[in-house]
């Protein structure tokens, strides 16, 4: 081939951006996250302001449907890979794109370029919800602390949904992955957390929690923003390496 | 009853179903055990707050299996082959054989309820087993209607995520939402925060068959009649949505 690589990689990304939006299940999760969030959200705000005045903390109740919305996310990575699966596209794919480790970490960089708008808005659009109705009752913030944790909260969710799409490329099948991952992250970690409390911080969720948790004084928060950020960035590092060498190896 | 045969053969020789037979026969074990190593102190100690939950939780929070079991049976039928060898589904041939719609819909449901009743029997075997193994002498006496009431759960939880499916026609919605609502802070629990109806929502209502001792709404026998009414309910709207429904759209 004699496209220089630079051109290539620009042309390689645009592909995969052109798959991704076009596949019409990336917009529907994302808009039913987005309503489902703004939902939770307001079920969260409205059993906080039932609390104390003064007492409630605008970031953690907007915030508090986390755990939910990531579910949205992670269906988003998983759909990302294993669509390229389900009508054989992964044939079409690699026969204009023949090198296979560019084009899977090009995919990579194409969802990231989709998830990050997409959770800050998702995010921020929650803890504005909180805001508005809450105004008046809670304590007040600072718009440096709020940016902060909302770029934390983004992060986490990328970081999410790319450990998603590689567990997705991995397994090739959505049921399978959707089952798995949805599984870890809504039964098994919880229940660990009870079980394992030694290691629980180093699992990739609880440690991506400490990413957007605002610290407050009545928990102990064990590690900081940044170490968070670290452990789950490796967990998200090992498990897309892991897709790749896979994807390089297997027959397609 | 030829019809019956076919759909737990297609059932059995499903490519995701040894997900279902795994999940369902191994977490509950797994979680009722790991419950029962962490509260064995207190029980020992006669301080457990939660000694009527020990080993139900397990079989609370292990229906996965029969919900991708539910899932999947239908989600399958409508899953597109690959361009290569046609992008056919296979509930055009299903219904060829089948002609009528409604005995279609029976049939398979049918096979779901069998498979799933056994799956839930093979789960509390092991899971009281594990128990008894974890616990010794301290295990709480187990109640026959209750591990009945586990068995309708998973039944019931099994033909819901069906008749969702039919009406979704895509595996991803419900597993998504069911697979979540069976997480330890369900959509119901927050929902019965805000309003006591909530209280009524299929999973809530038929936990009760089994579960909360402390702070019980409904009793046993109408928990189960209210998650029995919810999934007729829905499998009239499937059956109604079925039978109306353009196979090709």
């Amino acid at each position: 081939m004699s496209v220089p690589s630079s051109r290539k990689i620009t042309q390689i990304l645009r592909a995969e951006l052109d798959k991704l939006v076009t596949l019409p299940l990336t917009w529907l999760t994302l808009i039913v996250t987005f309503i489902l969030n703004l939902l939770l959200a307001a079920a969260f705000t409205s059993a906080g302001l039932q609390g104390a005045a003064g007492t409630q903390s605008i970031l953690k109740i907007g915030l508090a449907s986390m755990g939910y919305l990531q579910a949205g996310f992670i269906i988003l990575g998983i759909l990302a890979t294993c669509s390229e699966y389900t009508g054989g596209q992964i044939r079409t794919t690699l026969t204009t794109v023949p090198w296979r480790g560019l084009q899977l970490s090009t995919k990579y960089l194409a969802l990231a370029i989709i998830t990050i708008p997409a959770a800050f808005i998702i995010a921020a659009s929650g803890v504005l919800y909180a805001f508005i109705r809450m105004r008046d009752t809670a304590v007040v913030i600072e718009i440096d602390t709020m940016i902060k944790t909302l770029v934390g909260a983004t992060g986490y969710l990328t970081l999410t949904t790319l450990l998603s799409a590689a567990i997705g490329a991995l397994l090739r099948r959505t049921t399978p992955a959707i089952v798995v991952l949805l599984s870890y992250y809504f039964i098994v970690s919880p229940l660990s957390r009870d079980f394992l409390p030694s290691i629980k911080n180093y699992f990739p969720d609880t440690a991506g929690y400490y990413m957007y948790m605002p610290p407050s004084s009545d928990e102990i928060n064990v590690l900081t923003p940044m170490q968070g950020t670290g452990i789950s960035m490796l967990w998200t590092l090992i498990f897309i390496t892991v897709a790749i060498v896979f994807y390089r190896k297997r027959d397609a | 009853m030829r019809a019956f045969n076919a759909e737990l053969s297609k059932l059995f020789s499903l490519p995701g179903i040894w997900l279902a037979f795994l999940i369902g026969a191994f977490a509950p074990v797994f979680i009722a055990s790991m419950d029962s190593i962490a509260q064995k102190e207190e029980i020992i100690a006669g301080v457990s707050t939660r000694l009527p939950e020990v080993g139900y939780i397990g079989l609370a929070l292990g229906v996965q299996g029969v919900i991708i079991l539910g899932v999947l049976a239908v989600s399958s039928e409508y899953l597109a082959e690959s361009s290569e060898s046609g992008g056919g589904q296979q509930i055009t041939t299903s219904l060829t054989v089948v002609s009528s719609r409604l005995h279609f819909l029976l049939a398979k449901a049918g096979a779901v309820t069998v498979i799933s009743i056994l799956l839930s029997v093979v789960a509390i075997i092991t899971t009281l087993s594990a128990t008894h193994l974890v616990l010794g002498e301290y295990t709480p006496a187990f109640d026959w209607l209750k591990l009945i009431g586990a068995v309708l759960y998973w039944t019931f939880t099994a033909l819901l995520a069906f008749g969702i499916t039919v009406l979704t026609k895509n595996g991803i919605i419900p597993l998504a939402v069911l697979i979540i609502n069976t997480s330890v802070v369900s959509f119901s629990f927050l929902l019965s925060k805000v309003t006591k109806l909530a209280l009524y929502l299929p999973d809530r209502a038929g936990a009760e068959m089994f579960m909360f001792t402390s702070d019980r709404f409904l009793t046993p026998f109408t928990g189960g009649l209210v998650m029995f009414a919810w999934v007729v309910v829905l499998f009239i709207a499937a059956a109604i949505v079925f039978h109306r429904r353009d196979v090709a759209s």
